[in-house]
Parts: structure tokens; C-alpha cells; sequence
């Protein structure tokens, strides 16, 4: 099973949660930079209302008489308990006055400081004298001194050492002269505004992650229905496919209602599954056909190989002669042949063929060539008429312009005589006794097959005791190696020649190992047919 | 083996180079059949072959007989000596128009 991380719903969830974050982030500052913004002008607003209310409270012309008593005067106290009452009544921190030192507003001093009962700090003294906190201070105390401006705002959200966040609103004090004679400051903590946004944020982060929750379900179970069960199909229905190899009584089609992608994806595994199928169907068949033909042509090489005499010796009964022949085709059927038959007592029949081309239409026209031949022997005289009337048959409807090569010889047994024709065939090699093997240059006529009026021609060949006589066909000397170079006649002699007194099995033993040994790993190309013939006269 | 193919004033010449064997034969036998349905002249020049297998002596028996069917002439030059020999051991030569 796959780890959860990996999954399509981990992915997807993941990926709207994250754009939810962004978003709730966005929508939170942005409602936080509002909610400020609205709730400071109200705070400001509050502050100013009170500040000027509280100078109507101060009689401006007195402040001169309420600094001289040092604080102490009756009517400095009747002010201070009206503005200590303003600002209880109102809910803000302070309400002070000051003094700037209109030098360079270094330092002011307190002519006035009252404070909210329930604040928890403590007022300063009449005439107390303190650093201006800072620049933004300076220059505002500045500006409502020199009569710049009627009213000015400082706020200090950030939570001070000795305060908590808070604003001040600042309104100049003018006498029946206009001059200014100090600084009316209201200051209001904004404890309950922080609290109030943190509410707010609060609220706005817990709706978010109920929203994201419900995502998360809503999402992980809508793509568990509509993609990740089909897909769970489609996998488990291609698993089995591969293990069992045949269709599903149902289709994925049917089970799968998606109309989208995964729909169509399902769609295509019902079609290679069924393209499969028939190509399993149509493999079986061809399999089950190609075995059919295997078997046949393993049969039809058997009819092929019995049809040539392959018991060796072939005539134990009879001293006078040695024969010995084999046929290799190049493919299970060859349209190579050899032949030998006794016409009668005294006359053998021998024949070596090759039809032009390889395997199974070969092998019909060698069929019927190799009996056309065989029955023409036993009703003609000699090699050339056999010929000339087997060759007017052969010639008939061949359409395909099939022909064969044939040498043919009858060995009279009692003198030794040989006669022989050639049509078209390789020259037949010959040993005379205490010679070699010698290529005879004998007289050649016309295939048989492909012309009807081809005349053909007796030669005679007169055999002492101990001549041999080799016949074969040309894929003994086409043997081709690797290298594409051909065995050739050549060699064919030499190894004929390397025990050219052996017995004829012997013999075309010794031809077959050395064309193996030039050929090595090559596959053979074409039929591979010898016959080999040792007359021994009569004893 | 290579086969280049001219024309000249309607009859079609074939050049055959190298060898034709089993391997090749069906491409030689492609263009020469090809090249017998086209023309009424069919030369063979037989410039750098220098071997035939006993499978090729069919196509040019079919062809030949072809040719001389629809009433055209197949000549076959420049036989060098080994295909010659060829020729000569199977009896081809009597049978094919070999100009000398």
C-alpha cells in the first residue's frame, strides 16, 4: 500500500489547505489593519470629546494665580476635583496639563495631573518636571504652542516599559488674551481594543480551521468516491487481467460511471483488454496452424527420406558393387534427391537431382521428378531417352517453371560399362584405379523441366575393378562460410582425395566433416545431397 | 548484390553487380519482373556478377519464356566467366539470348 503522502488525496488536500492559509491570512490582516483603523478613530474620537470638555473646566486666566500658589490655592483644587471627576466619569487614564519649556521643549512641567482611580498608577506631583518622552511629543507640543494647530494625536500601541499601549489626545489652553498658557492632555489606554482584536482574530482563526477541516473531510471523501475507488478498480481490474489473462464477466465501463478522464481510462483498458483478447484468440490459432504444419512437414520429411533407399548396405547380396548415399536438406523438405534401383539383374539405375529452389515446392516437384524418372527407367534403354520422355512430362503444365538438374547413369555389372546423360548437372567426379579423383568435363545437355524439345546425349565411361564414381549436387561446392566465400570444387576434391581408397560411406563421411569444419556456424543454405559408387567387377 | 536500372528509347537496362543467391534472388526476381511487364526490350547486363546460384536460373527460364510469350526479346550481356560456366553446365546457354 502506498504511504498516505504519496496519495492523490494527500496531495490535492494539502494543496487547498495551503491556498486556504493564504487566503485566511490575507482576509485576517486585512480585517485587522480595518478593525484598528475603526476602533482608534472611535478611541481618538472619545478622547477628544473629553479634552474638550475638560477645558471648558479650567479657567485659563487663573493658571498664572494656580502656578504661584504652588498648587495649594482653593480654586486650584476646585479645578483639580472637577478634572479628577471628568476623568473618572469618562473612563480614561489621565487627564494631566502641562508646561512646555518653550525654550527647546526639552522638559515640561505638570501644572494639573489627575488620574482614573481604577488605573493602578499613580499621579505626578504639582510641578513636576520631566523629559519630554520623545521627538513626536516635541513636535506636537511645538505646533499647539506656536498656535499651528488646535488639536494633535500620538499614539503608542506598541506596550511601553512604563505603560501599557495607549493614545493621548492633546488640545492647546488659550487665555481671554489667546496666548497659549499650557497643554490639556487626555490619555486613554487601549487595553479593551486589544482585546477586542484579539477576539476578533480569534474568531476569524478558529472559522478558518473549522473551514479547513470540513475541507479536508469533504474533499478526502469526495475524491475518495469519485476518483480514488475507481482507480482502486481499474488497478485491481488490470492486476488480475495480468495474472489471469481472461476478460472480466463485467466491464469496467459498467462498474465505473465517471464520464471524465478516470471514465475514459476505464474505457481503455474494456478496449486493450479486449485487442488482447482477440490477439490471444488469433496467436492461439496461428500457434495451433504453424503446429499443424510443423507436424506435417515432420511428417512429409519422413515420406521424403523413406522415398530414397536408405538402407546401407543397400545390396548385401551383391559383391560386384559398393554404393553409398545421403541427403541433407537445407530445410525439413529438400529438392535435392539421389536414387539407385536395380533395372535388372545386370543393370543398376543411379541418379543424383536438384530442383531449382528450396523446401516444400521442391519437394513436390523432386516427388514427382525423382518417379517420373524411376518408371521411365524401366520402360527406356538408355539415360538420354529416359530423359527425353520423363522431360516431355515434366514440361507439361509446369507453370511455376520448376526444373531439375539430374545426372543419370546405368552400370552394366557384367563389363563395367557406364552410360550416362547430363541435364545441366554438376560434373560427376571419377577415381580410376591407383589415381585420384578427377572432375570428368562430360557432355552437358539442357535442365529437365523447361524446354519440351531438349534433346539429351548418351556418353559412355568403362569401369575397371576398384573405380569410383562421386556425384553431388551444388551445395556441396556452394557451401558458403562466414566470410561468404564458397567451398568449391577444389576443395571438394582434396577431401575426397584424402583417403581415396576408403569405402564410399567412408568417403562422403570425410566430404561432409571437412565442408563442416569450412562452414563452422553458418546455417546450411541449401540441399546437401552425395552418392558414391565403387565398382568392383566381378570376383 | 546491386541492381541499377536504365532506360534507353523504351527498352529498360539492368545492371546486376555481385551475387544472387537464395538470400536475393526475390529482390532480383522483383525487378526483373517488374522490368519485363514495362518493356518489349529487356537487356541484362551482366557487368560485375560474378555468381549465380542454381535458384536464379529459374527466374531467368520464367522470364525468358515470358518475354518471348508477349512477343519481346530479353538479351543478356557482358556474362563474365564463372556465371558463364554456369550457364554452360546447365545447358542455359542454349536457352537464353546471350550476345557475345
Amino acid at each position: 500500500m502506498k504511504k498516505f503522502n504519496e496519495s492523490i488525496v494527500f496531495k490535492s488536500i494539502f494543496g487547498i489547505v495551503l491556498m486556504l492559509a493564504v487566503f485566511s491570512l490575507i482576509v485576517s490582516s486585512l480585517g485587522y489593519k480595518g478593525f484598528t483603523e475603526a476602533l482608534l478613530e472611535q478611541y481618538a474620537d472619545g478622547a477628544f470629546r473629553t479634552a474638550d470638555a475638560s477645558t471648558t473646566l479650567i479657567d485659563t486666566d487663573e493658571m498664572t494665580s494656580f502656578i504661584l500658589s504652588g498648587g495649594k490655592s482653593e480654586r486650584y483644587k476646585n479645578t483639580y476635583a472637577r478634572l479628577s471627576r471628568m476623568c473618572n466619569a469618562t473612563g480614561m487614564t489621565f487627564i494631566y496639563v502641562i508646561q512646555p519649556d518653550t525654550t527647546d521643549y526639552e522638559h515640561i512641567t505638570f501644572i494639573f495631573s489627575t488620574i482614573n482611580e481604577n488605573s493602578g498608577y499613580d499621579q505626578y506631583p504639582f510641578g513636576y518636571v520631566r523629559e519630554t518622552t520623545n521627538e513626536d511629543y516635541k513636535n506636537k507640543y511645538r505646533r499647539l504652542y506656536e498656535g499651528d494647530s488646535e488639536r494633535e494625536l500620538v499614539i503608542r500601541d506598541k506596550g511601553y516599559i512604563e505603560t501599557d499601549p495607549h493614545i493621548t489626545a492633546m488640545m492647546p489652553l488659550k487665555n481671554s488674551a489667546g496666548e497659549p498658557v499650557g497643554i490639556l492632555c487626555v490619555q486613554r489606554q487601549m487595553d479593551s481594543l486589544l482585546k477586542s482584536r484579539n477576539a476578533y482574530l480569534k474568531e476569524v482563526l478558529i472559522v478558518m480551521l473549522i473551514i479547513a477541516l470540513l475541507v479536508i473531510f469533504g474533499q478526502s471523501s469526495y475524491l475518495h468516491k469519485v476518483c480514488l475507488m475507481p482507480i482502486k478498480k481499474i488497478t485491481d481490474e488490470a492486476k488480475r487481467y495480468a495474472t489471469e489473462n481472461v476478460p472480466s464477466e463485467k466491464k469496467l465501463t459498467e462498474i465505473i460511471s465517471n464520464k471524465d478522464e478516470i471514465g475514459q481510462l476505464a474505457h481503455s483498458i474494456d478496449q486493450m483488454e479486449e485487442t488482447i483478447q482477440e490477439y490471444v484468440i488469433n496467436l492461439t490459432k496461428i500457434t495451433a496452424e504453424k503446429e499443424r504444419i510443423s507436424t506435417e512437414l515432420e511428417l512429409a520429411t519422413h515420406i521424403q527420406a523413406d522415398m530414397l533407399p536408405s538402407v546401407f548396405p543397400a545390396f548385401p547380396g551383391r559383391k560386384e558393387l559398393d554404393i553409398f548415399a545421403s541427403m541433407n536438406p537445407a530445410r525439413e523438405v529438400g529438392g535435392d534427391f539421389y536414387d539407385f534401383f536395380f533395372i535388372d539383374d545386370d543393370h543398376l539405375y543411379m541418379a543424383v537431382a536438384d530442383v531449382s529452389g528450396k523446401g516444400v515446392p521442391a519437394a513436390l516437384f523432386m516427388i514427382a521428378a525423382k518417379i517420373i524418372l524411376a518408371n521411365n527407367a524401366k520402360n527406356e534403354s538408355s539415360p538420354a531417352q529416359i530423359m527425353e520422355s520423363a522431360n516431355q512430362y515434366m514440361c507439361e503444365n509446369n507453370k511455376e517453371e520448376m526444373f531439375v538438374t539430374v545426372w543419370m547413369g546405368i552400370l552394366e555389372i557384367s563389363t563395367g560399362k557406364l552410360k550416362a546423360a547430363n541435364a545441366g548437372h554438376e560434373y560427376p567426379v571419377i577415381r580410376e584405379p591407383g589415381k585420384k579423383f578427377e572432375l570428368l568435363k562430360d557432355k552437358h545437355s539442357f535442365v529437365m523441366g523447361a524446354a519440351e524439345t531438349t534433346k539429351y546425349h548418351d556418353y559412355e565411361l568403362q569401369l575397371t575393378p576398384g573405380s569410383k564414381i562421386f556425384l553431388y549436387t551444388d551445395g556441396v561446392p556452394e557451401a558458403t562460410d562466414a566470410h561468404n566465400n564458397m567451398f568449391g570444387t577444389k576443395r571438394m576434391l582434396e577431401a575426397l582425395n584424402k583417403e581415396p581408397t576408403a569405402s564410399p560411406k567412408h568417403i562422403i563421411e570425410n566430404v561432409n566433416k571437412e565442408v563442416g569444419i569450412f562452414v563452422k556456424d553458418e546455417e546450411q543454405f541449401d540441399d546437401l545431397t552425395m552418392l558414391c559408387l565403387e565398382y568392383k567387377g566381378i570376383l | 548484390m546491386e541492381i541499377t536500372r536504365k532506360e534507353d528509347n523504351g527498352s529498360i537496362i539492368l545492371n546486376i553487380k555481385g551475387e544472387i543467391d537464395g538470400t536475393n534472388v526475390d529482390e532480383f526476381e522483383k525487378s526483373l519482373k517488374e522490368s519485363v511487364s514495362q518493356s518489349q526490350n529487356v537487356v541484362l547486363d551482366l557487368t560485375g556478377l560474378v555468381y549465380i546460384s542454381s535458384t536464379v536460373l529459374r527466374v531467368f527460364l520464367m522470364y525468358q519464356k515470358q518475354m518471348k510469350a508477349k512477343g519481346g526479346v530479353m538479351v543478356i550481356k557482358n556474362v563474365g566467366n564463372d556465371v558463364m560456366d554456369i550457364f554452360n553446365v546447365t545447358g542455359f546457354v542454349k536457352l537464353l539470348n546471350i550476345e557475345k
